[in-house]
């Protein structure tokens, strides 16, 4: 089954050709159709690879020869261990339930079929980004997810502001994915190789003279390409506006998997950054920051999906949190958790979405609980499992984070509580203003209320399950002996070393964490069980506000960038640049008209012309002989 | 061997087939199957000799038959049955006398195999001379047309002058090395070189450099290219030159290589100026049939690295070359071939009335430009990597592809030609299923050579 790998990025890749291709001429309903059998099929070759590398079988498949000039070889292979079948899991178990999601979802959009094909395109480009068994062929995944994610956020093409965040997604994650490169180019001049094999090897292998400043800088790189990509400070603004695109894409893209792309990668190269202590603690500093700030902006915003989308930042940031602290699986672990359950919150708000005709401002829904029952109860549990309640996927996951932020530095831990705080207060917040309550919309949009059809609420059951039992594959130490995620993982990833909790103190951490999520929870629903829309003033303002970082942004970094441009255009490039080039053109075409004339028709002339060059070469080619 | 004497034979054939039957269609078809024998015959050449194996001699040493020359004669056989496909009607378009022309290219398949084999210089005379007077006459085989008659006439006066030249040079050689076998000719120790071998070498880079069209012995270039009827100057652009090319990078790689020091200051003079003329001369060009022409002397200017360069990647990327310029330049000119008017505005709108021509002569260019994925980026590739390892090259590798970036200048404004301005072209006849086919395919081996250039190079 592991050599049958080339199939699971196959299928997409087959799908999006047929769908690309065709997607002028296929009927609607075929596009979806093909995109879910596409990665329906990923998903079943996935689940046979899981199992056989849960035997403990892994190995890299070499499919061909990628790149050979002078001493560098990199091939085209694909590395099959536990980390990566975790991925496959997660990418083609929740990409199918959301392909299955969007047929209906997408159902009477025109460009459903190109919709299909961008996103099996994006189910293909995360496989390679995964499944590659060297930095290279996991940038080419990286830039595709990239692409898939610029093309989908701006799928609504015709409206500007789509476009724009389509645009700013993708100069931010370029901005990162310049770091990724320059981390990869030092690693190739450094060590000589990009696969990851030979690379950890001799990391582990521990005899290069290489100073670990050097180790610090790549570290650092591909952290700044993680940020991009997993929208950390200070490159976050893209995933907030990004929430332009289509609600599937979002739950798919900015919150299941490509967000979490830098936590894999970082996960990845976990032997790398244990010896880079340096860059873990800058990690530790940006994710706390990043989870703060991010649930305090989602307190104040109006948006269903913008306070999912700062929710997925935050929680972006408490996978940063576990990394800086060295406890790279536990980061996987919230990323597989939060897949679930933020995969599920965003569908439950398409559902509410598409039942409130487009409608996303919170201020206008409420009491919809009558009307959709399955998506409320099943929003109510991603709502619970965010938060922290007791014993659903979100609370072991973010215990773990928590419990390891605690052994690194007892601040981070604070920080993360506060932050779990918020997140159980925003959540309850969305949740009470949407479902309880009574309606504040228009009548018309009241009439209009109904329950999703069964392609959008079947996906929403089964993730509502997953947000529940998903937590059980990784029990603390306390409650098991055994955890089960952990064990899998740590074949592959090599946690650094951490001194230990005691049971009494980790129970002491679970209690205070969870007791005060409790009381958030209970107090984001009775403060908004009446609301009122008062205008902001002070700190909620500025929340409101996003703590004016876009304006930040636009004051220190996109006006003199332009200031800059438009010195360049009008000094260096018209009167510089242009000069030369046009010089250079001007300087040809005098020299050609010129040269033309010895083309005169005379044979007479030609011989001529040949005689006296013979006489020239004969006497250089003399001369060099008699010297 | 077997393809020696098969050609000749074929060619023999060819000619009388045209007491039999009067059908141009039928004498198209007819060289098509005769060269597909000899394509055949090629290949049983190439399989009966093992890879790796030894050279053979035969007729008392006067030939050498190794499994790259052999390799090199498959090539360009299956580039003249691609050309033949591809502009066999045009070809019969000329003058009345079809078979015959179709004889004259057995003829020069003839030389080419002997300039791929030879190992005395006498051999290598009757090579080039075989290889040349055919083209004498395909020059002026339009002989209502004044213009094929006047590019006959030059060509055959400075080719005599150059013949004069050559002998001069084989004649020196025996002078001062006692042979005309080139393995007996011991060019190994540096004190084995005196003024007057120098002299003969020189000499027969003059005569070759006559042949490939470099500078400053480029000049009948553009005047026949432009003269000769469009097919026939397809076939001497590309074959032709590449088998006069093969011919000079075997004597001056094995023969002359270890005393290149004594001549690669002059050879690098010729690749400047060849370089130079041939790319600046094109800028100016109205026609493009004579823009090509330049074009010709340019890529020859690349191709001439490979025999400065003289070292195994050299003689690989002159194989490149030669295959890639070839089906590239064939392809373009097919299509050249296709239209009435063969200025630049003759292409003007191309692309709205004939999307498919436009598509693959845009590939042709850009192959020709060297741009990757094609196979004039690998071809450029592998010859300016052959020079840089030589080591002394590395100025010249740069003047090159600075004289490349011009070369851009000229390709490109087909293509701007073709989709950006409006016009109505005009076309001898409308495409055929079978002509669009064959363009095709001459595309995709344009784009193969781009991607695996190892295939072509796989049997050496």
């Amino acid at each position: 089954m592991i050599n049958l790998v080339y199939l699971v990025p196959l299928f997409p890749l087959i799908g999006f050709l047929i769908n690309g291709l065709g997607w002028r001429k296929l009927p609607k309903a075929a596009g979806g159709i093909i995109g879910s059998i596409a990665v329906l099929a990923s998903f079943a070759v996935s689940l046979g690879i899981f199992f056989e590398v849960k035997d403990g079988a892994s190995q890299t498949v070499t499919l061909f020869e990628f790149i050979h000039s002078g001493k560098l070889i990199i091939p085209f292979a694909f590395q099959v261990d536990n980390l990566s079948a975790l991925f496959l899991l997660i990418i083609t178990g929740i990409g199918f339930l959301i392909h299955v999601y969007s047929t209906s979802y997408m159902h009477d959009d025109e460009g459903v079929v190109k919709y299909f094909a961008y996103l099996n395109l994006f189910v293909f480009s995360m496989l390679l980004l995964v499944l590659g068994a060297n930095y290279l062929i996991m940038f080419i995944g990286w830039e595709g997810v990239g692409l898939c994610s610029y093309l989908l956020i701006g799928f609504w093409f015709k409206k500007r502001e789509y476009t724009n965040a389509a645009k700013k997604a993708f100069v931010m994650n370029r901005i990162g994915d310049l770091g990724f490169l320059v981390g990869m180019l030092m690693v190739l001049y450094n060590f000589g190789t990009l696969t990851y094999n030979d690379f950890f090897g001799m990391l582990k292998g521990g005899n290069v003279a290489i100073s670990s400043s050097t180790y610090n800088w790549i570290a650092i790189c591909f952290f700044i390409g993680a940020t991009g990509k997993s929208a950390q400070i200070p490159l976050y603004t893209w995933l907030p506006d990004a929430m332009a695109g289509p609600t599937p894409v979002s739950a798919l893209i900015h919150a299941a998997t490509m967000v979490t792309a830098g936590i894999y990668m970082i996960a990845r190269s976990g032997v790398l950054y244990n010896l880079a202590p340096f860059t873990l603690n800058i990690i530790s500093i940006i994710g706390t920051a990043t989870a703060l700030i991010a649930a305090s902006i989602a307190l104040k915003q109006y948006d269903i999906k913008k306070v999912l989308a700062y929710s997925t930042v935050s929680q972006l940031g408490f996978m940063f949190i576990a990394i800086g602290a060295g406890a790279y699986t536990t980061a996987v672990f919230h990323v597989m958790t939060h897949a679930f359950f933020k995969a599920l919150l965003f569908l439950g708000s398409g559902s509410v979405i598409h039942a409130m005709g487009g409608e996303q401002d919170i201020r206008k829904m409420g009491g919809l609980k009558k009307h959709m029952r399955i998506t409320q109860l099943t929003f109510l549990i991603g709502c619970l499992a965010i938060s922290g309640f007791p014993f659903l996927s979100g609370f072991f996951s973010k215990d773990e984070i928590l419990a390891s932020a605690y052994a690194n530095n007892p601040i981070i831990w604070a920080c993360g509580v506060l932050g779990a705080m918020m997140t159980a207060f925003y959540m309850f917040r969305v949740y009470t203003l949407t479902f309880e309550g009574s309606f504040r919309g228009t009548h018309e949009q009241e009439h209009h209320l109904h329950e999703s059809p069964a392609a959008i609420t079947i996906p929403l059951v089964i993730l509502a399950i997953l947000s529940i039992i998903g937590g059980y594959v990784g029990l603390p130490e306390i409650m098991s002996e055994h955890h089960m995620l952990g064990s899998f993982l740590s074949k592959v990833v090599t946690n650094a070393e951490s001194h230990h909790l005691e049971h009494g103190t980790e129970w002491m951490l679970m209690g205070i964490s969870t007791v005060l999520a409790l009381i958030m929870m209970i107090v984001g629903y009775v403060t908004n069980k009446k609301p009122n829309f008062a205008e902001n003033k002070g700190l909620a303002k500025v929340l409101e506000n996003k703590w004016y970082m876009d304006e930040l942004y636009d004051a220190i970094v996109v006006r003199p960038i332009e200031a800059f441009s438009r010195f360049a255009d009008r000094v260096i490039e018209r009167m510089g640049i242009d000069g030369i080039v046009n010089g250079v053109g001007k300087l040809v075409k005098l020299g050609s008209d010129r040269i033309r004339m010895i083309q005169s028709g005379q044979v007479g002339f030609y011989i001529f012309v040949m005689v006296l060059g013979m006489i020239l070469l004969f006497a250089i080619g003399i001369f060099g002989f008699i010297n | 061997m077997k393809a020696i004497i098969a050609a000749t034979i074929l060619g023999v054939i060819m000619m009388f087939s045209s007491i039999l039957m009067k059908d141009k269609k039928a004498i198209i078809t007819i060289a098509a199957l005769l060269l597909a024998v000899l394509l055949g015959v090629n290949i049983w050449d190439v399989m009966a000799t093992k890879k790796g194996s030894n050279f053979t001699f035969l007729f008392n040493n006067m030939i050498l038959i190794s499994r790259e020359g052999l390799w090199f004669n498959m090539l360009m056989t299956g580039c003249t049955f691609l050309y033949v496909l591809l502009s066999g009607k045009d070809i019969a378009r000329v003058g009345t006398h079809t078979a015959e022309y179709f004889a004259l290219i057995f003829f020069i398949l003839t030389g080419v195999y002997l300039l791929s084999s030879y190992n005395n210089l006498l051999i290598l005379f009757i090579g080039i001379e075989i290889l040349s007077i055919p083209q004498y006459i395909l020059a002026g085989s339009d002989k209502k047309n004044l213009k094929s008659s006047e590019a006959a006439l030059k060509y055959f006066l400075m080719g005599a002058f150059t013949t004069g030249i050559l002998m001069m040079g084989v004649t020196l050689l025996y002078g001062s090395t006692g042979t005309f076998e080139l393995t007996r000719m011991d060019f190994i120790h540096q004190s084995s070189v005196n003024g007057m071998s120098l002299a003969g070498i020189i000499f027969l880079i003059i005569a070759f450099g006559f042949k490939v069209s470099a500078a400053p012995m480029h000049t009948w270039t553009p005047d026949v290219y432009d003269g000769a009827p469009t097919p026939f100057t397809a076939f001497m652009a590309t074959i032709v030159k590449s088998a006069a090319f093969y011919a000079f990078i075997r004597l001056f790689q094995n023969t002359f290589g270890g005393i290149s020091n004594h001549w690669t200051i002059v050879l690098s003079i010729i690749t400047a100026l060849t370089l130079f003329i041939g790319n600046l001369t094109a800028v100016f060009q109205q026609s493009v049939k004579r823009m090509l022409a330049y074009s010709s002397i340019a890529q020859a200017g690349f191709m001439l690295f490979a025999i400065l360069s003289n070292n195994a990647v050299a003689s690989q990327g002159i194989i490149i070359y030669a295959v890639a310029y070839s089906v590239a330049t064939i392809g373009m000119f097919a299509v050249l071939m296709k239209l009435k008017d063969y200025t630049y505005d003759g292409f003007n709108g191309l692309a709205k009335k004939e999307p498919v021509l436009a598509f693959v002569t845009t590939i042709f260019l850009l192959s020709l430009a060297g741009i990757p994925l094609t196979g004039g980026f690998m071809a450029k590739y592998f010859v300016l990597q052959a020079a840089i390892m030589q080591g002394q090259l590395f100025w010249l590798v740069i003047f090159a592809l600075l004289m490349a970036a011009i070369s851009a200048y000229y390709y490109f404004r087909v293509i701007i030609a073709m989709y950006f301005k409006q016009g109505n072209p005009e076309l001898h006849e409308p495409l055929s299923s079978g002509d669009k086919f064959m363009l095709a395919l001459t595309c995709v081996l344009v784009v193969l050579i781009g991607i695996a250039p190892q295939l072509f190079l796989a049997s050496i």
